[in-house]
């Protein structure tokens, strides 16, 4: 995989991407519901063998973006390729989707269920019962193959849900909020399994709100806010343009050196340490003695911003 | 296609492997037979053999009355229908008939106090007096029922006109001549060539049209819409369409549920008809019910696409509302242009080809009842015939194709059901 990409990394105006073998690929794409504009002038591109963090809070867009990728609804403008081609439905087989807004038929039986799902995919009966039954058993539902759904748990019908979407060995896996309602373990299982694909060559394309999440699964990343792109590209990049503008400080005692404005920009309180950003010019050493002098330090930390912290800002800016 | 194929075989086999369903399938056709036949069976178990005795002026008189009575009780008139025969035909009972020529007031009290004793069951006094007077009366511990007084006054009747007019001299083969009832036949002219019937039969098949078409869009065109619902609300939806699309899911379903109520329907009718045909062959009303195979046809075509067209309706319905209790409240739009049908019927069966008739059935909604009720009545023309099809199976179309799109559209709301103006700018996004 030594094909080149075009990123844009300012997404103000459009460029046109040349044809490439990106898994997912946007350009200028914009969606209105009556007036509302969900998505607007969105583009970005997923390289093969990744996996790519669709990031913003809620309301920003990334169901509506997600749910054209795979063709649910189609932009009003712009276009949509998948596998360097546009957008057709015959694409719809090599991809895996998890909506969501998860639901499965509560009246069917587990296999007979994913079977269902697997051949609208393009299965054979027999090849996707028989890969039912493997994946039910990797993930732990091996006793419950002939229950009904309803009589599941939240989690395991999670679990069935995830299943119907990776049981055809898609090349590209769309998932929308992929941990949100699963237990830690059951989590753990799931981004095994993502990991795992990514491994194996397949595109992973996911949305989420949580940033720590994104920060430890994603190579690349797409922040959107208001159905607009602002920042877009590489993750490792991203931090490493910040710089080491960021400090960890964990302390106990007075917390008045947080309101030097003068070297504080911002600080974020997260109850065991405060993620202080500096201000533009300021001196870390000079933050440190500040602090030292009125409070008791156990840890200060020279860092990049975390994703959370870029995050917050970059909807601050785009919002102001 | 091969989508639409795997979404009916699922609607289907999980339908058709409830339990529900087939306790259904099986439980209302023996319900039906036990209403049918118990009624029957209870009045034949209370009706033991009777004895009764018989109290006339001359022994032979009231041997001619007495086989008489056997007989006709025996053979029962097949031109009479009713429990009564029904009842008879089921269990022939031993009947016994005492004949007493002594009329006198000590005879009376004694058979008085056999009938109190239970050594018979009545007795009829039959004397020629009481002829004469035209009142004879029948004793027993009970008031006979309508069926046997009925019965006792008409065999009776017969039985004394014969005698009176023997009496007076004529021949009995003369007799039995006079008394021969006429039976009045009716003769349809179609198309030139006479076609025989008392009409019965073609009612039969116009009323179970009626009550198919109305029934199954009833109890299944529901579960269209219920199934959308689920879809809808089980979101289960979303997953699906990112592997097909709303029209082929809506096709699919539609079909899936229809060939679940066909199957039942299918289930009924033999059964139905292994119960029903005999005894309707038997009744000489309905002589007449020689299928042909071009109403067969008909009825097999306008049934079908009237299921789909009304089934596709429900799932509308289903696409733009989110609880069956709304749904519910919209089932009038598919009731009201049913009802209309059924109340057009009378009209088309009397004057089945007058212009406002003609066009009634061609409009899609009322077609499927009156251009059949046309066929059977008076076979139309072809074109109408076809053109009226056409008009239904393109109505039926652009329904599922519209339900198909309010469907997709709806998986991006949800909570209130939209107005009609917010569903018309629905149907106006080209592709949502």
């Amino acid at each position: 995989m030594l094909l080149l990409l075009v990123i844009t990394v300012s997404l103000k105006a459009p460029i046109p991407l040349p044809s490439s073998a990106a898994s997912v690929e946007l350009s200028g794409v914009r969606k209105i519901y009556d007036e509302f504009v969900a998505v607007d002038d969105l583009s970005f591109g997923v390289k093969p063998g990744t996996i790519y963090g669709l990031l913003g809070p809620n309301g920003a867009g990334k169901t509506s973006t997600l749910r054209m990728v795979i063709g649910i609804t189609a932009p009003d403008s712009g276009h949509i390729s998948l596998f360097g081609q546009p957008f057709e439905r015959s694409h719809l087989r090599r991809v895996g989707y998890l909506p969501e807004e998860r639901g499965l038929y509560r009246k069917m039986k587990l296999l007979d269920h994913l079977a269902f799902l697997g051949r609208l995919k393009g299965l054979a009966g027999p090849e996707a019962l028989k890969r039912a039954r493997h994946w039910c058993e990797q993930l732990g539902l091996a006793n419950w193959n002939g229950k009904k759904v309803e009589e599941l748990s939240k989690g395991m019908q999670q679990k069935v849900q995830f299943i119907g979407a990776i049981l055809h060995d898609p090349d590209l896996i769309i998932m929308d909020e992929p941990f949100s309602g699963l237990d830690p373990a059951n989590a753990v299982v799931l981004k095994d399994v993502l990991l795992e694909s990514a491994k194996n060559g397949k595109t992973i394309l996911l949305s989420t709100h949580r940033m720590d999440q994104a920060e430890r699964l994603c190579s690349s990343i797409c922040l959107i806010n208001r159905g607009r792109a602002v920042l877009e590209g590489d993750l490792g990049r991203i931090k490493a343009a910040r710089g080491h503008s960021h400090v960890q400080i964990k302390y106990e005692g007075d917390s008045r050196f947080l309101q030097e404005r003068r070297l504080v920009e911002s600080f974020n309180d997260y109850g065991n340490y405060v993620e202080v950003r500096l201000a533009p010019g300021a001196d870390a050493q000079e933050l440190l003695r500040a602090a030292s002098a009125s409070a008791r330090l156990t840890r200060f930390e020279l860092m990049e911003p975390s994703l959370e912290e870029i995050f917050i800002e970059a909807v601050n800016g785009s919002n102001a | 296609m091969h989508n639409i194929w795997l979404i009916v075989q699922r609607e289907y086999l999980e339908r058709v492997r409830t339990r529900s369903f087939i306790v259904l399938t099986l439980l209302i056709p023996a319900i039906m037979t036990v209403m049918m036949v118990l009624p029957a069976k209870l009045a034949t178990l209370g009706q033991k053999a009777q004895h009764i005795v018989l109290v006339t002026s001359s022994r032979q008189f009231g041997e001619t009355v007495r086989k008489h009575l056997l007989s006709a009780a025996e053979t029962s008139n097949e031109n009479q229908h009713g429990s009564e025969t029904v009842a008879r035909r089921a269990a022939p009972r031993q009947d016994v008939i005492d004949v007493d020529a002594d009329p006198t007031e000590s005879k009376r009290t004694l058979l008085r106090s056999e009938v109190a004793s239970g050594a018979i069951d009545g007795y009829l006094w039959l004397t020629d007096q009481a002829i004469a007077a035209g009142k004879v009366t029948y004793y027993s511990r009970s008031l006979a029922d309508f069926g046997e007084s009925s019965f006792l006054s008409r065999e009776l009747n017969q039985v004394i006109l014969f005698a009176r007019l023997t009496k007076d001299g004529l021949a009995p083969e003369q007799v039995d001549q006079t008394l021969k009832p006429v039976k009045v036949s009716s003769v349809r002219i179609e198309r030139g060539r006479e076609v025989k019937g008392s009409g019965g039969g073609k009612f039969l098949e116009v009323a179970v049209m009626a009550l198919l078409l109305y029934s199954a869009v009833l109890f299944y065109g529901i579960s269209v819409m219920r199934s959308v619902l689920e879809e809808k609300n089980s979101r289960v939806l979303e997953v699906l369409l990112s592997s097909a699309t709303s029209t082929e899911l809506m096709t699919g379903k539609l079909f899936g549920v229809a060939a679940v109520g066909l199957t039942q329907i299918v289930v009924w009718s033999v059964m139905a008809g292994a119960i029903a045909l005999p005894s309707l062959a038997m009744n000489p009303a309905y002589s007449d019910l020689e299928i042909h195979p071009g109403v067969l046809a008909a009825f097999g075509i306008f049934f079908l696409l009237g299921y789909l067209l009304y089934s596709a309706m429900y799932a509308v319905i289903g696409a733009i509302t989110t609880t069956e209790q709304e749904g519910q409240q919209l089932q009038f739009v598919i009731v009201i242009p049913l009802v209309i049908s059924l109340l057009m019927m009378v009209t088309v069966v009397r004057t089945p080809n007058t212009p406002a008739v003609v066009w009634m059935s061609m409009v899609p909604f009322f077609s499927p009842l009156l251009m059949f009720v046309r066929i059977v009545v008076q076979t139309p023309p072809l074109w109408q015939i076809v053109l009226s099809a056409l008009l239904l199976a393109l109505t039926t179309a652009g329904t599922m194709v519209l339900g198909a799109r309010i469907y997709r559209i709806g998986i991006l709301i949800y909570g209130k059901r939209p107005t009609l103006p917010e569903i018309l700018k629905w149907l106006k996004y080209a592709n949502a």
